[in-house]
């Protein structure tokens, strides 16, 4: 005790010094929009770094399993490859565009930093405007949808996350062609919810949902995920809930899927509403 | 007791109107902006204890930030100044000490003697003064150079208000 009174009759002047000075320094930093904004901006470089910094590692420990993801889908890209191959030669061109026949432009990305614990959920993607991500492009990973981006700046870009309760889907029942609008209720990261399917249409546990491409963001055909309970609820729909393909903990290399002639479409739509 | 309180009161709030109806007024081509109220750190009396001294600094920072707008920006640097002035004054004191009870003033200690003095307490003050106030390290020397030269027109003020002071 004598010792801590003793430092403290030896340094007070230090100590209140620091004292004022740091008042001084406080009423510097709130007062003055330009000094908070600088100090403010210094912090969240810092941990934009170290954010990235562990990423880097968590993705570094999941090499094997992203490795088997790639594989599987080079083998199902291999095999749509095929098909379309065959297809497209059949078909006549007369226009000798080389970008003519190609309608999504695809983009890899990877996740750096993710939420799946709030209501309205956002992840963010370490490609930005300089390798051209705009906003309203669709983010898909292996496995199927996972969000849309909806602001992007010179090197990254964020997009809301289909775990949001303002992202909306046009989905369909991939056997019978029947659509409906999917969205997340907000409880379960693994679960959403998809609606405005009608009561007469026959739905199993088990059913492959995939997007429509009716909102020009999304291509068509796109997992969303399989049906794992429905139920009728008041009026004639029926109330799905998917069990959705992407594992929203896990996510790391996704795919910015843009629509080039999606300009095109929108002014179409437009001249008719 | 009452007097000396009454008279730095006076000196104070000379001071203060001095450098808001006057010499923040004076901003020649954006590098030249003399700070002349460190003065009143610099006539504060020798003895005074350390406490107080960098009390009244942030009261004077705080007041030159009521007028200027600009919240700690003044008082950060003033504290600084009060801050290391005892250490300057150790580090210049002249042969004999200090009187007892003086002021550190032109007429007692001499020309030479306060020039130094002024020198290095406003040196600190505007080095943190202007530092603070871009917030950057990237204008480093146009900072330095705005430094130096606000630096050399407060002096020259500061010098010719002592001559006067004592003068009359």
């Amino acid at each position: 005790m004598r010792s801590l009174l003793n430092f403290l009759a030896r340094y007070n002047n230090l100590i209140i010094f620091l004292i004022i000075e740091g008042i001084a320094i406080y009423l510097l930093a709130t007062g003055n929009n330009y000094h908070n904004t600088r100090i403010v901006n210094g912090i969240r470089g810092l941990t934009r770094g170290i954010e990235e910094r562990i990423n880097n590692t968590r993705t570094y420990l999941n090499l094997r399993e992203i490795n088997e993801n790639l594989v599987a889908e080079n083998v199902a890209l291999r095999n749509s490859i095929g098909r379309l191959v065959k297809r497209e030669n059949s078909l006549f061109f007369s226009v000798s565009d080389s970008i003519y026949q190609q309608q999504y432009l695809h983009t890899s990305a990877e996740v750096i930093g993710n939420s799946i614990n709030r209501q309205k959920n956002f992840f963010t993607l370490n490609k930005g405007e300089r390798q051209g991500v705009k906003v309203d492009m669709a983010v898909t990973s292996g496995n199927g949808v996972i969000g849309v981006i909806v602001g992007s700046s010179e090197n990254y870009s964020v997009a809301m996350s289909l775990l949001n309760l303002d992202f909306k889907l046009s989905a369909r029942i991939k056997s019978n062609g029947y659509f409906g609008s999917l969205s997340w209720d907000g409880r379960d990261y693994s679960y959403a919810i998809l609606s405005e399917i009608p009561q007469h249409v026959s739905v199993n546990v088990g059913d492959t949902i995939e997007t429509t491409g009716y909102s020009a963001i999304f291509p068509e055909g796109v997992m969303v995920g399989t049906v794992s309970d429905f139920e009728k609820i008041g009026g004639d729909f029926y109330k799905i809930t998917i069990l959705l393909a992407t594992d929203f903990k896990k996510l790391h290399f996704v795919d910015i899927i843009g629509n080039m002639k999606k300009t095109e479409q929108l002014e179409l739509e437009k001249l008719f509403q | 007791m009452i007097n000396s309180i009454l008279r730095f009161g006076l000196i104070f709030i000379l001071l203060i109107l001095f450098q808001v109806l006057l010499f923040n007024n004076i901003q020649f081509s954006g590098y030249v902006n003399p700070y002349v109220y460190v003065m009143f750190i610099l006539l504060l009396p020798v003895e005074i204890p350390s406490w107080l001294l960098l009390l009244l600094s942030f009261a004077t920072g705080l007041i030159m930030d009521f007028f200027s707008g600009s919240p700690g920006m003044h008082s950060s640097a003033t504290v600084l100044a009060g801050f290391v002035r005892p250490y300057i004054l150790r580090v210049i004191s002249p042969r004999d000490g200090y009187e007892p009870g003086s002021d550190p003033s032109m007429l007692t200690y001499g020309f030479r003697w306060f020039l130094t003095y002024t020198l290095l307490i406003v040196l600190v003050h505007h080095t943190a003064l202007f530092y603070l106030e871009v917030f950057r390290f990237a204008d480093f020397f146009r900072t330095m150079l705005r430094v130096l030269l606000s630096s050399l027109f407060s002096i020259t003020f500061i010098l010719l208000i002592e001559y006067y002071r004592r003068r009359k």
